[in-house]
């Protein structure tokens, strides 16, 4: 059973995160709340997400999984102002999703589960923690999309740094300690990743946020940062790309 | 039919020298001044870059051809493969018309480029020039006007297998065999003044769709290649707007017609290749034909493509250059949302490869890597990158459990360095260089 009214706002975000690596994803449902994991079809990245009973307005539910096509739930909320209020409501019968905003109310065809296994969480052990304002990554991404489409990520023992070097240009985005809301790495790490897929996970954090990375040399880099005013937490993985020979 | 009575026809036999493959004139270097080196591979003659009113090399190549029709009279009594060509210059305003053999029997060999493969440009080069280019001006956004002339070479074209027919021309058919890189070669034209057209077989299927008149094209064409009917006759009927929306229906120019069906058709099969599960090995499949070396590479991944061409010095897009050119297009995952730069044979491989994926059942990421040596004289159209790459798939696959040995079979086979297909080629660099999660397990 699953019947939940949940705020527009909260759900659009759901969407744009999970929406950056997949078009359908599966939902695990509780009385907790929802968790997804969801890698992307070249296995480079995945998705961990949680969005806790209290981030809902009301949740009623069982334990059931939920096979969601994005593009349809991106659809319908186009239809939500802010403040709107969505109803979701699983018709066991049919196996369909009722979507409801305001007066109109959407049923969608669910995506079958059966071949969609939960993807294997690598397990890392990663030595450098930065959290920082996701608009000052932003930033610096924004700066790297001209010049080329990778980036380095480095940690130091006081500062954290975002640089791109095309073929003939190159840029720094370089954050000292009292920058950074937090850091935590007793030597300096670095790995290289396809500015691709970082940008698009940073862009879907909310702009007044922080974000919290965690950085080894040569391996994947954790995004982690929180949705629904705290009520939901978002885990990225991102595998890294080895320095050209 | 105006114009022609029986036994009003000449039927005189073709007459050709006996060197089918023209010997180019030697390049007039003052006709290429301003060309930049490695100007020509991206643009191929279409796009005319380098700011001259007609393609230098086209025109060398037109200049080139050595058959001579003979034809007493202005009439021709033959047969068509069925074949009809739709023109591009003055778009919207475009010549339509009947491609038509002095010659009675079964033609079809000529239009049939899928039955093309293993033959020489020296027997390519024959079965196009015997064939004439009747020429009528029509209103590619009216295909219902035109009246019953273009109502015959419609129904010319939704025919299978060839018809006997009889043409009348204005003038005596002159002109030169014109190379495409997308369209096979063309033959003689003349501007068409009747058409009379023997017992035409119109497929059932083809007939229905025809008469669809709110079936988009697309489920259209999709239907049919999947009901069996080979692409050439899908391009074919595609071209003359038979088929989609009737109020959208129009006259499609010969080379925008073949791209469009290669990808239309290769979309719709390449969304149904991302439902199978992935190869677990790496496959390399081999073809060399018109002085071409073909690598299709097949990769254990969800599905990507790209195609990289290699031209070298003094092969058909490369007159000038003293390096090999090296050009590419890819998409991942979702598709591309821009025309590729390469042009249509990236759709056509595109199709090629897909159809291979369905047929196997399973999912896959490829890259083809074309060389292209100087025995590759003149563009002979977009069919010998689709058909060579279906004869590759055709052929028992080397596998490889890893990249390693993937390049180092590369790298025999192919003469131009690795280092430069590397820098070139997205998906390769992407192999090699990005990891993936499953690594950190």
């Amino acid at each position: 059973m699953f019947d939940a009214t949940i705020k527009a706002e909260t759900l659009k975000d759901v969407v744009t995160v999970v929406s950056t690596l997949v078009d359908e994803v599966k939902f695990n449902i509780s009385k907790k709340g929802i968790t997804l994991k969801a890698v992307d079809p070249a296995h480079v990245a995945m998705v961990n997400l949680q969005l806790h009973s209290d981030a809902f307005e009301s949740l009623k539910a069982t334990e059931c999984e939920l096979g969601i096509d994005i593009d349809k739930i991106k659809d319908v909320l186009k239809l939500a102002h802010t403040d709107d209020l969505v109803t979701l409501h699983h018709d066991e019968e049919r196996n369909r999703l009722v979507v409801g905003i305001g007066n109109v109310t959407r049923r969608m065809s669910l995506v079958d589960t059966t071949g969609m296994s939960d993807p294997q969480v690598p397990n890392l052990a990663l030595p450098a923690h930065v959290t920082l304002a996701a608009a000052d990554l932003n930033r610096g991404i924004r700066a790297s999309e001209s010049v080329s489409d990778h980036i380095v990520l480095v940690g130091g023992t006081d500062h954290f740094e975002l640089s791109s070097e095309g073929d003939t240009d190159s840029v720094d985005l370089r954050l000292e300690k009292d920058q950074l809301v937090e850091i935590d790495c007793k030597e300096p790490v670095r790995s290289l990743f396809s500015l691709d897929y970082f940008a698009n996970m940073i862009k879907s954090i909310g702009a007044a946020e922080t974000v919290s990375i965690h950085l080894g040399t040569n391996f994947p880099v954790m995004i982690r940062f929180s949705i629904a005013g705290g009520k939901g937490e978002v885990t990225y993985l991102l595998a890294p790309r080895i320095e050209n020979d | 039919m105006a114009g022609i009575a029986p036994g009003d026809l000449v039927g005189a036999p073709l007459q050709m020298s006996t060197s089918l493959v023209p010997t180019f004139p030697p390049l007039d270097p003052s006709a290429l001044e301003g060309v930049e080196p490695g100007m020509c591979v991206p643009c191929k003659g279409t796009k005319l870059l380098c700011g001259k009113e007609r393609c230098p090399l086209v025109v060398r190549y037109a200049a080139a051809q050595q058959t001579s029709l003979l034809l007493e009279g202005l009439e021709l009594q033959g047969s068509s493969p069925t074949a009809v060509f739709v023109g591009r210059m003055g778009y919207p305003k475009v010549f339509l018309g009947p491609l038509v053999a002095a010659q009675s029997g079964d033609t079809s060999l000529l239009d049939t480029p899928e039955r093309w493969i293993g033959r020489s440009i020296d027997e390519i080069v024959a079965f196009r020039s015997q064939l004439v280019r009747g020429m009528h001006r029509v209103d590619a956004l009216d295909v219902e006007g035109g009246g019953a002339l273009v109502q015959r070479v419609r129904e010319l074209a939704l025919a299978r297998r060839s018809a006997d027919v009889e043409v009348a021309f204005h003038k005596r058919p002159v002109g030169r065999l014109v190379f495409d890189d997308e369209v096979q070669p063309t033959g003689p034209t003349a501007p068409l003044r009747g058409l009379e057209v023997g017992t035409l077989r119109i497929d059932r299927r083809v007939e229905r769709a025809h008469l669809d008149t709110d079936l988009g094209a697309a489920p259209a064409l999709v239907g049919l290649y999947r009901s069996g009917l080979e692409l050439s006759a899908l391009q074919r009927m595609f071209s003359v707007g038979a088929f989609g929306d009737g109020r959208r229906r129009r006259f499609v120019p010969t080379r925008w017609s073949i791209t469009a069906v290669d990808s239309t058709v290769g979309e719709h099969l390449r969304e149904r290749v991302k439902q199978l599960p992935a190869i677990d090995q790496w496959r390399i499949h081999e073809i060399v034909a018109l002085d071409n070396r073909w690598q299709v590479v097949l990769m254990p991944s969800s599905w990507r493509y790209e195609l990289v061409e290699a031209w070298y010095p003094n092969t058909a897009w490369n007159p000038l250059g003293r390096e090999v050119e090296i050009i590419s297009d890819h998409e991942f995952y979702e598709g591309r949302t821009t025309y590729a730069s390469i042009g249509g044979c990236y759709y056509a491989a595109r199709l090629a490869v897909c159809e291979h994926l369905l047929s196997q059942g399973r999912q896959a990421g490829a890259f083809i890597l074309r060389e292209t040596h100087p025995g590759y004289l003149m563009p002979v159209g977009v069919w010998n990158v689709r058909e060579h790459v279906r004869a590759a798939l055709r052929t028992q696959p080397k596998t490889f459990d890893r990249l390693e040995g993937v390049m180092e079979h590369l790298g025999s086979r192919l003469d131009i360095p690795l280092a430069r297909w590397t820098r070139t080629s997205a998906l390769l660099a992407d192999a090699r260089y990005q990891r993936r999660l499953d690594d950190f397990l």
